[in-house]
């Protein structure tokens, strides 16, 4: 688990000095005076993060040292849940996520918040009480919209679709 | 003085004053502890309607709603490890750990007593020390808040989990996640979509970080992690506990005063700061971050310790040391009076009917803190399976509501799946988020003494302030090292 926390945290640097900096945080062709240019902040940290991915990996191949690197062993949080169930049951929320933000512009923020709340209701295990449940799903969603539509006068997107068949 | 502030108390001892802030309090409470929902939105939701009052009850009622909502961010902070508030994100270290062991009252009454605690002291200390913190914290420059940063994230770095390099690599991210948007010289950096021009908000991220991954982990572990739905349980906070919490709850409160008296470094700081100090003196470390009531003594008094004395620079200098301390600059200026050293000369009176009135919150907010927490204990009944997408829900409506705009709730997903990464990898999320919160006072403090040193790097230890704080961060690290030695080789 060290070495590969290592080596991510020292690739995820490394990828943001070596990639994302030249890309995206352009130098100015003028700088007045004396002042440091706007990537020097960002390079300074990402060259400390590698660094410290680095020291992380050093430390990680030697067992005397690993302490120090790895006190608690992460690896022990997964428990004896087979890999590729708790990586199934990841992909299922992050799913869930990546499709109520596009569901919002199609059905409206409402039904949206609802359908994720179902969801997330499943995926959590607590839809064996359905009615609950479903009630839950319903009910919170829409008292919320209406607390914040009405008192603080937030305008939630309707949705394309549902506008289109004028509701 | 004395003569002023007797004239003052009869002044605000009214029953319309006392409804006023009962009212801010309460409603700070809850809007405090609804994650989403933040001080700064109750301070801002409540400002339009200060237009139609009398001016001081007018401050009184925002200033009310700040120390509610800032003792509110300890409430989900313990029951539901989501912090309502920046401020209370080191309250869920302890908070919730004892919240799990079937203690949640201990935890809440404990915030509440230290939360009190550090508002009065706080406020005495507005009375009694203003002018001349203000002037001391006026005196810090550039390099000096540098330092004073770079310790602040030493000691957060070194104190959250069991590792200073996880700690550190944890502040980088923040640090970096913190420079996307529009740099203080206009240019934009990491700007992949044109939103993220203007950056990340703190909310989305801060709410992100916390609330997304227990739900993600209730989700991903559910037959592996025990869910017992957490009762109020053990209410007490026995003599003993008080006396053994009463030095980190003191210390704190002065560590809140001095931190919020210097503009913008707030109440996070400060918790965050108080809290590495209890651990570092306190008998009882090994048991911080597990349930340990001085951790909650430590946080709670130092965030709430900031509420009086962010007010210092505001009404000495006219300078807001955060968000909120802006609204009320507003506010001030709405009803005429500019605060600043004239503030003194020509409103003096309405000044001692503030500290007077401030005074007398700190005392309602202990009624209010005891009133609600029997109401918000009911959370803590309510089901983990069920209360995590609940809460998932109530921060999409909170945060949407804040910005009108699905960018932050992006953020706010994202951040959330980015956080149960950092669980995974037993990566702390604390340094990260003081260090997105502090990131742009840094840089921006860094490049300013650059700037004036002619980019002489030599500039940042170059005053007797520069070198105290190199050296407490040198010597959190060196202690810190040593303590991890001691680990290993036991």
């Amino acid at each position: 688990m060290g070495i590969a926390r290592g080596v991510i945290i020292t690739a995820l640097f490394g990828f943001v000095l070596l990639v994302l900096i030249p890309i995206y945080v352009p130098r100015p062709s003028f700088i007045p005076g004396f002042a440091p240019p706007p990537d020097m902040w960002p390079r300074t940290v990402s060259i400390i993060g590698m660094v410290l991915g680095l020291l992380l990996l050093g430390l990680s191949f030697s067992k005397k040292t690993q302490a120090i690197a790895d006190p608690e062993d992460a690896g022990s949080i997964r428990g004896d849940t087979p890999l590729p169930t708790l990586l199934l049951r990841f992909g299922w929320s992050v799913l869930a996520f990546a499709l109520f933000v596009a569901a919002v512009s199609l059905l409206g923020f409402l039904l949206a918040s609802i359908l994720l709340l179902v969801a997330m209701l499943v995926l959590t295990g607590y839809w064996r009480n359905r009615w609950v449940a479903l009630i839950v799903a319903v009910a919170l969603p829409l008292l919320l919209y209406l607390f914040f539509s009405s008192a603080l006068n937030t305008r939630f997107p309707t949705g394309s679709l549902l506008r289109a068949l004028g509701v | 003085m004395l003569n002023d502030l007797l004239i003052a108390f009869q002044a605000v001892a009214t029953f319309e004053n006392f409804l006023i802030m009962a009212a801010g309090i309460w409603g700070g409470v809850i809007i405090g502890a609804i994650p989403g929902m933040t001080g700064t939105m109750a301070v801002t939701l409540a400002l339009p309607f200060t237009f139609y009052m009398q001016p001081i009850p007018s401050i009184l009622l925002l200033v009310a709603l700040y120390k509610g909502s800032t003792y509110g961010g300890s409430v989900s902070a313990i029951l539901i490890k989501t912090p309502g508030t920046a401020s209370a994100a080191c309250t869920t270290l302890d908070g919730y750990p004892l919240a799990r062991q079937g203690k949640a009252g201990k935890a809440l009454n404990m915030a509440l007593y230290s939360s009190c605690t550090g508002d009065f002291i706080s406020n005495i200390s507005l009375i009694f020390i203003a002018a001349p913190l203000a002037l001391l914290a006026l005196r810090i420059g550039p390099p000096e808040y540098f330092m004073l940063m770079v310790f602040a994230l030493t000691t957060v770095a070194g104190v959250s989990g069991r590792s200073l390099l996880l700690g550190l690599v944890s502040a980088c991210l923040g640090l970096l996640l913190a420079t996307v948007g529009e740099d203080m010289y206009g240019s934009f950096r990491f700007d992949l979509t044109v939103d993220m021009q203007g950056g990340l908000a703190v909310a989305p991220v801060l709410i992100g970080l916390f609330a997304i991954p227990e739900l993600l982990k209730i989700v991903v572990f559910r037959n592996t992690e025990a869910q017992k739905p957490m009762q109020l349980g053990d209410n007490k906070v026995t003599r003993a506990e008080l006396r053994r919490s009463l030095k980190s709850m003191l210390k704190g409160s002065m560590i809140g005063v001095v931190m919020g008296a210097i503009p913008g470094i707030g109440p996070s700081a400060a918790a965050f700061s108080s809290y590495g100090e209890a651990q570092r003196s306190s008998k009882h470390r090994e048991n911080f971050g597990k349930g340990e009531v001085e951790g909650i003594a430590a946080s709670e008094s130092a965030n709430n310790g900031c509420c009086g004395s962010t007010m210092i620079p505001l009404l000495a200098l006219g300078v807001p040391g955060d968000v909120i301390t802006g609204v009320m600059l507003g506010a001030f200026m709405i009803h005429g009076m500019t605060p600043g050293p004239m503030l003194f000369e020509n409103n003096l009176h309405e000044v001692y009917m503030l500290f007077i009135g401030m005074l007398f919150s700190s005392i309602l907010l202990f009624g209010a803190g005891k009133a609600t927490m029997r109401f918000f204990s009911h959370i803590s009944r309510i089901p983990p399976g069920l209360m995590a997408p609940i809460v998932l829900i109530l921060c999409l409506f909170g945060i949407f509501s804040i910005s009108n705009s699905m960018y932050d709730v992006i953020v706010l997903l994202a951040m959330g799946v980015f956080g149960f990464f950092m669980f995974l990898f037993a990566i702390p999320a604390a340094p990260f988020l003081i260090a997105f919160i502090l990131g742009p006072m840094l840089e921006e403090n860094l490049r300013r003494a650059l700037a004036i040193s002619r980019g002489d790097p030599s500039i940042l230890v170059s005053s007797p302030i520069t070198w105290l704080f190199a050296s407490l961060a040198v010597f959190v690290i060196v202690i810190t090292i040593r303590q991890q030695l001691k680990k290993a080789k036991a």
